[in-house]
């Protein structure tokens, strides 16, 4: 019954999402469409942290990757934009394959640390390489062409951006969600708890822990591959470590036992930037405070707290 | 002779100051097992509030090189016992965010306090000026970090081998229950290490600060710094920690001159390698992998 | 009775009718600009002069009664440098904060990265600091301006400069990224139309944005054959430079040195005397170079305010909501699309003299300034520029042509 009542609830939010250009002010439509591309990059960094235990600090180089993928397109192919999307998350992944071969077998802080140095390599590479991204100064001054699949979209529209974006968010989202429900992302969670009694159970840790990866990794790209139309440029701050920082923070915020944690963790960071900034210029400051307090006493995040409860009253 | 000597003396220069400031990062992580994200902010600390004494009260850097670091360890003791105890139990990922979330406000805070104008910090007098040392004129402030950064090195060994407070930190290290049975009190052994390196770090600022303009945002240049010489070197072994170090100093003077291409990439190279071939680093006995 | 009653209720509620109607007059409405600059991190100071500037600006607008009678009010957002947080920022100032116009930009590539979607806002812009030459080029758009001198016309007149020195031998000292390059690429082409014979070193050196160690390069290019260096170092980077090339002995060296932007005086402060004598600093304005009213004005103010002479930075800004001053007292009205066509081919009277937005690209016709340093500033603990040379917007600026830009 009370699982009913949250499937009811997020039906209801959904529906909400759905009605936003009408409901709210033409702003909005732009913090939601940013709220739901990052909720999805960090529902994807979650997938390796939340439920396979790994600590990337370097997921930003897919969904960069993704961008960059999506802005060339754009730029140099014209292609319709759902072909723009797959080779984002065609390149990501690959992207991911590569540098998760090397990152999965280690531990820890280790891997953490080597996903860093790989993340920045692709920053300093995008930076540099003036030729094919146009170094510091990013891809931008692309347009959007077709959608693709014989729809006529207006995607220039943002309210029409909008929606293709929660459809494609909520899709993607419904894919992930299968994949951490399966028995795939059971052993995952196992993975995470004691990778050690996984193994002696006949499984071949490094194998799941770079297929879970690969996927993070392609789901970022995705979502990358939303962002750089969005924003029209495609630069390389979105490959550096800080950029890699926030799908973790919003986890955090979020709550990474819950799949949902990593979209709530999205929407509580953009809007408070949005209204911080509106007061201060320390808003990192405030975020600082807030990440401080969250870690030490709302380790399970908003969502993860509040669902917690939940399902403890009314037994 | 002059363009190669020079060169390496740049590189055992910068190496040196990398140092000093990275090797508090790598005690804490080798005896805490935390990851200091903030270890660049207390470094900038260090480097403004030397800033403060120097400048505007106007004492003497060798007053402001004993009494900023000490500021900064005290600040360091606050941090420890307010914020981090309520997460030294836990894994190793919430103390990378609570000291990630820690960077945010110290930055934030410098920039609010001091402004985000440039500022110079002069070299004291005895050792402004240059000398000629095998036909190149270095800065005498250069080889004072030299001297520094080698007498750091041989100081930290004494106090880790030689001494009971070294023992006690690294039995801490090892086992902290065991040392809680031997009465150690680890409790103030944590705490102590943590505000050790902060000092460190601060000790870091201090003397970066005749060398390197001061801005809001050099916290941030070198912590990511700071993690490359780390982990090149070894989490947990200080001398790793100046062999990264050198490492890294030559890295930036060599391929900056001669690869400029890729000069950005090949630190992180760097890590990636040792990392992937040597992941306790080229001298480290940190945690296992 | 209730006959008088009813009368005294609809004499009050006609005089409340009355005045809410007087105070929801349109007439009180204030004017928004909203401000997109660096307000953290390293290059913080940056943003910092252009709110000064602007913050001068429209206390003196407002105290002479506004634009079109309403009260001036900014709205600043910080765009961290980054092209995302400030194409957000934009949007945000715009559909959210209803402002009518926008000033701002340091960083190029934020600059780069949001220009182009200045169209879809609706609303003019007119950037301050951003010096890449795309925004009035091959970006270009109705509703783009810049107010400040650009890395073409600033590298036109070190070209000029450097025509009349006597090195042949040149090469660079750059940041890693689009300035630094550009920087050496125009200023190469520009040299090489006016002195065919000048040598341009293939060994050029570009140390990493940021980097804290500027040795190597120095120590190199000392040993080689150069004798004219282009140094396009900027900021704490800069400053951080000329005391390692102190060290060095740099300076003692017979090279002729340019510094593309070292007449800043955030450098030139921090620097004090550590800055030499006898090298070429140019900057976007100086503040002691332009005898006229306004200048005298302006820089009494600011010194008056803020302790020390104004950067161009905050020049640039306070001359751009002097411009939307003009530009909506010209057309009467605070709409986008008006005030943005009339800022095409208009001219104002700014601190740095007659200032004219060409029709062909948005452009000022503005030009850099390039002296020597010379000795220390009697109050400002900066060093003066002698032999200062305005140059004229004409004669640096590209042809619409050059530029690429389609109007």
């Amino acid at each position: 019954m009370k699982i009913k009542i949250l499937w009811a609830l997020l039906a209801l939010v959904i529906v909400g999402l759905i009605a936003v250009p009408w409901i709210t002010s033409y702003f909005y439509i732009f913090i939601f469409t940013e709220i739901l591309i990052l909720g999805l990059f960090a529902a994807s960094f979650n997938l390796i942290f939340g439920y396979t235990g790994m600590l990337s600090f370097g997921h930003a180089a897919f969904f960069g990757i993704g961008s960059y993928a999506m802005a060339l397109v754009l730029i140099h192919l014209e292609w319709p934009f759902v072909v723009g999307l797959l080779l984002s998350m065609g390149v990501s992944a690959l992207l991911a394959l590569i540098i998760g071969f090397f990152c999965v077998r280690l531990n820890e802080v280790y891997f953490a640390m080597l996903t860093l140095a790989f993340g920045m390599m692709v920053f300093a590479i995008a930076y540099q390489w003036r030729s094919v991204t146009n170094g510091s100064d990013g891809l931008a001054g692309f347009s959007l062409g077709s959608f693709g699949l014989g729809l006529d979209l207006t995607l220039a529209n943002p309210a029409v951006y909008y929606h293709v974006v929660l459809a494609i968010v909520v899709i993607a989202s419904a894919v992930l969600y299968l994949v951490c429900r399966s028995s795939f992302g059971m052993i995952l969670r196992a993975i995470r708890q004691n990778p050690e009694r996984v193994s002696f159970a006949g499984l071949n840790v490094r194998t799941y822990r770079l297929v879970a990866f690969v996927i993070a990794g392609s789901f970022a790209g995705l979502a990358g591959g939303l962002m750089a139309p969005f924003l029209r440029v495609a630069s390389p701050e979105l490959l550096h470590w800080s950029m890699s920082a926030e799908p973790i923070l919003m986890a955090i915020l979020g709550g990474t036992g819950y799949f949902l944690g990593p979209f709530v963790g999205s929407a509580v960071f953009v809007l408070l930037e949005t209204w911080i900034t509106s007061f201060t210029e320390s808003w990192m400051l405030v975020l600082g405070i807030i990440l401080a307090l969250m870690v030490i006493f709302f380790r399970k995040g908003l969502l993860g707290t509040v669902l917690d409860w939940w399902m403890e009253i009314k037994k | 002779m002059s363009g190669i000597g020079s060169a390496l003396l740049n590189s055992l220069d910068i190496g040196l100051l990398l140092f000093i400031i990275a090797v508090g990062l790598n005690i804490v992580f080798g005896v805490l097992n935390i990851i200091n994200f903030a270890h660049g902010a207390l470094y900038m600390l260090g480097a403004y509030l030397a800033f403060t004494l120097i400048n505007i009260v106007g004492m003497p850097f060798w007053a402001a090189l004993l009494l900023a670091p000490l500021g900064v360890a005290i600040l360091a003791v606050l941090i420890d016992r307010f914020l981090l105890r309520h997460i030294y139990s836990r894994d190793i990922a919430d103390s990378l965010l609570l000291t990630f979330a820690l960077l945010l406000i110290i930055n934030e805070s410098v920039r609010m306090i001091w402004g985000s104008g440039i500022q110079v910090v002069q070299p004291p007098q005895l050792l402004a000026g240059s000398m000629d040392i095998m036909g190149s004129s270095i800065p005498t402030y250069s080889l004072f970090v030299i001297v520094m950064g080698l007498a750091l090195l041989a100081g930290l060994w004494f106090l880790f081998n030689r001494t009971r407070i070294g023992r006690i930190m690294r039995a801490a290290a090892l086992d902290r229950d065991m040392a809680e049975v031997l009465c150690i009190n680890t409790r103030l052994v944590v705490t102590g290490v943590f505000a050790f390196g902060a000092w460190l770090a601060a000790v870091g600022g201090v003397i970066a600060a005749p060398m390197r303009a001061l801005d809001p945002g050099m916290g941030d240049k070198i912590i990511i710094e700071s993690f490359i010489v780390v982990v090149i070197g070894g989490l947990g072994s200080f001398p790793g920690a100046l062999l990264g170090a050198i490492i890294l100093g030559l890295i930036h003077g060599v391929g900056g001159r001669y690869f400029p291409e890729v000069n950005m990439l090949l630190p992180f190279l760097g890590m990636a390698l040792v990392l992937l071939f040597k992941p306790n680093g080229i001298m480290g006995k940190g945690a296992a992998a | 009775m209730m006959k008088t009653r009813a009368k005294k209720i609809l004499v009050a509620l006609s005089a409340a009718a009355a005045m809410g109607a007087v105070s929801t007059s349109y007439a009180e409405e204030p004017i928004r600009i909203g401000g997109i600059y660096i307000l953290s991190g390293s290059a913080a100071t940056y943003g910092e002069f252009a709110k000064k500037g602007i913050n001068l600006a429209v206390d003196e607008i407002n105290a002479s009664g506004g634009i079109l009678g309403r009260q001036v009010e900014m709205v600043y957002e910080d765009s961290q440098g980054k092209a995302s947080v400030a194409i957000q920022a934009a949007r945000k100032l715009v559909y959210s904060e209803d402002v009518d116009a926008l000033v701002g930009l340091d960083s190029s590539g934020v600059a780069q990265g949001m220009v182009p979607t200045m169209p879809e806002l609706q609303k003019p812009l007119i950037i301050t600091h951003a010096a890449t030459p795309d925004v009035t080029g091959k970006l270009c758009n109705a509703f783009t301006y810049r107010i400040s001198v650009n890395v073409a016309q600033n590298m036109r007149a070190a070209a000029l400069v450097a025509e009349k020195l006597d090195a042949t031998n040149w090469t660079t000292i750059g940041p890693d990224y689009a300035f630094g390059h550009q920087s050496w690429e125009f200023f190469g082409n520009y040299l090489e139309e006016l002195e065919p014979d000048v040598n341009l070193m293939s060994e050029t050196n570009f140390p990493r944005f940021g980097a804290e160690d500027f040795t190597p390069f120095i120590d190199r290019v000392m040993d080689s054959d150069a004798d004219g260096v282009l140094i396009s170092v900027w900021g704490g980077d800069l400053v951080n430079f000329v005391r390692q090339a102190n060290n060095r002995g740099f300076f003692e060296k017979d090279l002729e040195l340019l510094f593309t932007v070292g007449g800043a005086t955030e450098v030139l402060s921090a620097l004090g005397d550590e800055m030499p004598e006898s090298v070429h600093l140019s900057t976007r304005y100086w503040f002691d170079g332009y005898d006229n009213d306004i200048n005298a004005r302006f820089v009494k103010a600011y010194v008056d305010a803020y302790d020390g002479p104004p950067s161009y930075n905050a020049e640039g800004a306070y001359a751009a909501i002097y411009a939307y001053k003009k530009a909506m007292e010209t057309v009467g009205t605070a709409d986008g699309l008006a005030v943005a066509k009339a800022l095409s081919g208009m001219s104002i009277e700014a601190p740095n003299g007659t200032v004219t937005f060409r029709k062909g690209d948005h452009q000022a016709m503005v030009g850099p300034n390039w002296g020597i340093s010379g000795p220390m500033h009697p109050e400002y603990g900066i060093r003066t520029l002698t032999d200062l040379q305005i140059f004229n917007g004409e004669d640096v600026a590209r042809s619409i042509e050059e530029t690429g830009c389609k109007l």
